[in-house]
């Protein structure tokens, strides 16, 4: 399952960096994905959906991630978006005819400006928020982004919360690891992959991860709370994570660039 | 002296379901600086003593206590261990689950964050505690890039972060490698002399020198408690098979033992097993490089090396789950290299390190005969045997019960039990000792020693050079997925004390007053 979606969004990780786009607080940049996709859900025409894309090329420019990014990671999303507009332009057949192309005399290839459009929209709406989920990852540090979110009022038990999934995700990985070896050992075949096999693995490699995992968990707990965890209401921090002053700035700046550019290309132009 | 860290007064404590009390009026105290060493068999209390002193017990754990714990004149059972937090600091034994943050700055911050102390405090505390462990190095360091010795320094310095009066180690280095367990005793021994330290281990050698004091706890009481020295002498007097002397060697019995030695390979028996330059790669990463080697009937070879120098990787490769990158395996002279794992099973048993991960049937028997019936098909027969080995390793009372709820100890004689049961002609053991006192300890390997006389070979991972001295007729002993050396065993030792690795011979992870 978990090695199912790692095919689905390869490489969904944070990539070490110090860029301009590396450094922004995670706060104002976690805002700023908002406005983002707001400006892509609320603006419906081409031209604005286009638009959102270059931007989007920009930041991703300075990240540094590079082209090799999009053609490694991003493949799958981009082949899906293109689906998208097959399917539009081939299911939707209004507004004008622009192009026409008669195979073997009996099927009719055509495309409406409709259907171009709609096809066109909808592409670009998904990957426009893929990508932009995708550029927010691989540049924000979630250890960061949780600490952050911690000191602007997020409850602290749901922050550890999840930095205690984020740092159990590889221990459990590697204990279903060791569990699927040591129950092949017992002479359970679970080499190749098959219907039946999924099931047997399922009820062989289960009960023990399970087990881990709730040992583990009371051990957690434990020197949790031991070092006074959940004692005081709030907590104090070794890193302040202020935002700048230029980085609220650079977020209003851009809000208004985005939405009032959003809405000039809709309803103006 | 002043007014006592620790006073327990007449604790009993019975967990919640249990007939009898895991401890029995435990009267104990603990002056400021003194160091503490607890020991005694699986189950003999030590842990919950642990819990009660930090508060766990009674607030945390279900169960019925008596008596009173003060810990700097604060009565636990009025304090919840959050509230302890700060006098008390428990450092366990498994070093991956006890760190709840990404980075190693994180985590020893962690402690004086929750405290709401100040920035500046909290800094300081952090750099001092990362000091004392000599970790500053590692500050900025993600925790899951560390080694097992790295984590578990890391653990104790963020429990030294609070700056607590009463430090308690539940085995600190039961999973740590002999290079690991060094570097943590070291830095244990130099702990502040304000703190007081308990420390619970089986391994006591390496604590005697270290100790002011040593406990000796025994089916949940204080059996002994005074001068390490004088404790240890007391302690033989009464049951000499307790430790250290406990592994009695040359005590095999049968004539197939072909003791490993240059000489006797100009007989020539065939080998059970041969590796041939056996090469495995995990991902893009080379784990084992040209690894070769023959092993003949009866010898017991002991595999030794660091964590990450590709030891279990390589009982793994021999069994089939990690496919080689190039090699042969030879089983009695045939190719198994092609051979699918479920097949090559049945020559070969392997127990692993943590017993959780094999265990997942309902009852016991069923989880013995488990491997029996996959491999052979031959419930009759498995049953016999499997009963017959269940009473060797005193686990027949618990046939019915849920594996899970036997103690470490003895889910790992269970595993144990389930690979003996079919008689495989190879057994490969991964870290055996670890959870194992030394009395049950023996019977593991008396079991091991059987198979052996009965012409079986067997492959230990191990880190305890004591146990390979007195046991093993070979070492194998793994650098960096290359096979360093493959010797009689104190030809072995003598090579690897030429070559610097002192901390895996005999006595080398004694840190010295």
């Amino acid at each position: 399952m978990a090695k199912n979606l790692k095919n689905l969004f390869p490489g969904l990780a944070y990539v070490h960096g110090d860029t301009v786009v590396h450094r922004m607080h995670p706060l104002p940049k976690l805002l700023l994905l908002i406005t983002y996709s707001v400006s892509v859900i609320v603006f419906s025409r081409v031209i604005v959906a286009v638009a959102l894309f270059l931007v989007l090329l920009l930041f991703y420019g300075f990240s540094g991630l590079g082209p090799g990014f999009f053609l490694r990671k991003l493949r799958v999303i981009m082949i899906f978006g293109l689906m998208m507009l097959l399917v539009q332009i081939i299911s939707v057949q209004q507004g004008q005819l622009l192009f026409e192309y008669t195979l073997f005399n009996s099927i009719s290839l055509q495309i409406w400006s409709a259907g171009l459009a709609a096809g066109l929209i909808m592409m670009l709406r998904f990957i426009n928020i893929i990508v932009s989920s995708y550029l927010f990852v691989s540049t924000t540090d979630p250890n960061k982004l949780v600490y952050a979110l911690m000191q602007a009022g997020l409850p602290y038990r749901y922050g550890f919360m999840l930095i205690t999934s984020l740092r159990f995700i590889p221990v459990f990985s590697q204990d279903l690891a060791i569990i699927r070896n040591a129950q092949m050992a017992k002479g359970i075949d679970l080499e190749g992959v098959s219907p039946g096999k999924v099931i047997v693995s399922v009820k062989y490699l289960l009960t023990p991860l399970v087990i881990c995992a709730l040992n583990k968990v009371d051990c957690l707990a434990i020197s949790m709370e031991s070092r006074a965890f959940g004692l005081h209401p709030g907590r104090s921090y070794l890193y302040e994570q202020a935002v700048d002053l230029k980085e609220w700035l650079f977020l209003a700046v851009s809000t208004v660039l985005l939405l009032g550019g959003g809405f000039y290309l809709t309803y103006i132009t | 002296m002043g007014k006592p860290v620790v006073c327990v007064n007449g604790v009993t404590f019975r967990y919640e379901g249990c007939a009898l009390p895991a401890i029995s009026d435990i009267n104990l105290q603990l002056d400021k600086g003194e160091f503490i060493s607890i020991t005694g068999s699986s189950g003999c209390g030590k842990s919950t003593l642990a819990l009660c002193l930090a508060g766990f017990i009674p607030h945390h754990v279900a169960g019925e206590m008596c008596g009173s714990v003060i810990i700097n004149g604060l009565d636990s059972q009025q304090y919840p261990p959050s509230k302890l937090a700060g006098i008390v600091g428990l450092v366990q034994q498994d070093p991956e689950a006890q760190m709840c943050t990404l980075r190693v700055i994180d985590e020893v911050a962690f402690g004086p964050e929750n405290l709401c102390l100040s920035r500046k405090e909290i800094k300081d505390r952090v750099e001092w505690a990362l000091e004392a462990v000599n970790s500053l190095h590692l500050r900025d360091r993600e925790i899951y890039s560390l080694s097992g010795g790295e984590k578990q320094r890391i653990a104790i310095a963020s429990v030294l972060a609070m700056q607590p009066s009463l430090i308690i180690l539940d085995e600190p280095t039961a999973n740590l490698d002999p290079v690991g367990t060094v570097e943590v005793l070291q830095v244990i021994k130099k702990l502040e002399a304000d703190t007081a330290v308990i420390i619970i281990e089986h391994r006591l050698k390496q604590l005697m020198p270290i100790s002011d004091r040593l406990l000796i706890m025994d089916k949940g009481r204080i059996i002994c408690d005074g001068k390490p020295d004088q404790v240890y002498r007391e302690f033989r007097c009464g049951q000499k098979r307790f430790y250290a002397a406990g592994f009695k060697p040359g005590e095999r019995e049968g004539p197939s033992q072909p003791a490993a030695g240059e000489k006797e390979l100009c007989l020539k028996p065939s080998p059970v097993l041969s590796v041939s330059d056996l090469s495995v790669n995990l991902g893009e990463k080379s784990v084992l490089e040209n690894i070769s080697f023959d092993i003949f009937p009866g010898q017991i070879t002991a595999v030794m090396g660091g964590n990450g120098s590709g030891k279990t990787t390589l009982l793994l490769s021999l069994l089939g789950i990690n496919k080689p990158e190039r090699g042969e395996i030879f089983y009695r002279g045939s190719s198994i290299s092609q051979e699918k794992v479920s097949l090559r099973a049945r020559n070969m048993g392997m127990v692993f390190q943590n017993p959780n991960h094999q265990i997942f049937e309902n009852t016991v028997l069923l989880e013995a005969m488990l491997p029996s019936l996959m491999l052979f098909k031959d419930k009759a027969l498995a049953s016999d045997m499997v009963n017959s080995l269940l009473e060797e390793f005193e686990l027949l009372q618990y046939k019915e019960r849920l594996p899970f709820s036997l103690s470490f100890g003895e889910k790992k004689r269970l595993t144990l039990v389930s690979v003996l049961g079919y008689q495989p002609g190879i057994l490969l053991l991964d870290e055996p000792l670890i959870g194992q006192d030394n009395l049950r300890a023996e019977i593991f390997w008396q079991a091991v020693l059987k198979h052996s006389s009965a012409g079986g070979i067997s492959i230990i991972v191990c880190h305890d050079p004591d146990f390979v001295r007195n046991f093993c007729d070979r070492l194998l002993f793994l650098d960096k997925g290359t096979l360093l050396l493959d010797r009689p065993v104190e030809e072995g030792f003598n090579l690897l004390k030429e070559l610097g690795f002192k901390e895996y011979l005999p006595g080398g992870s004694i840190v010295e007053e």
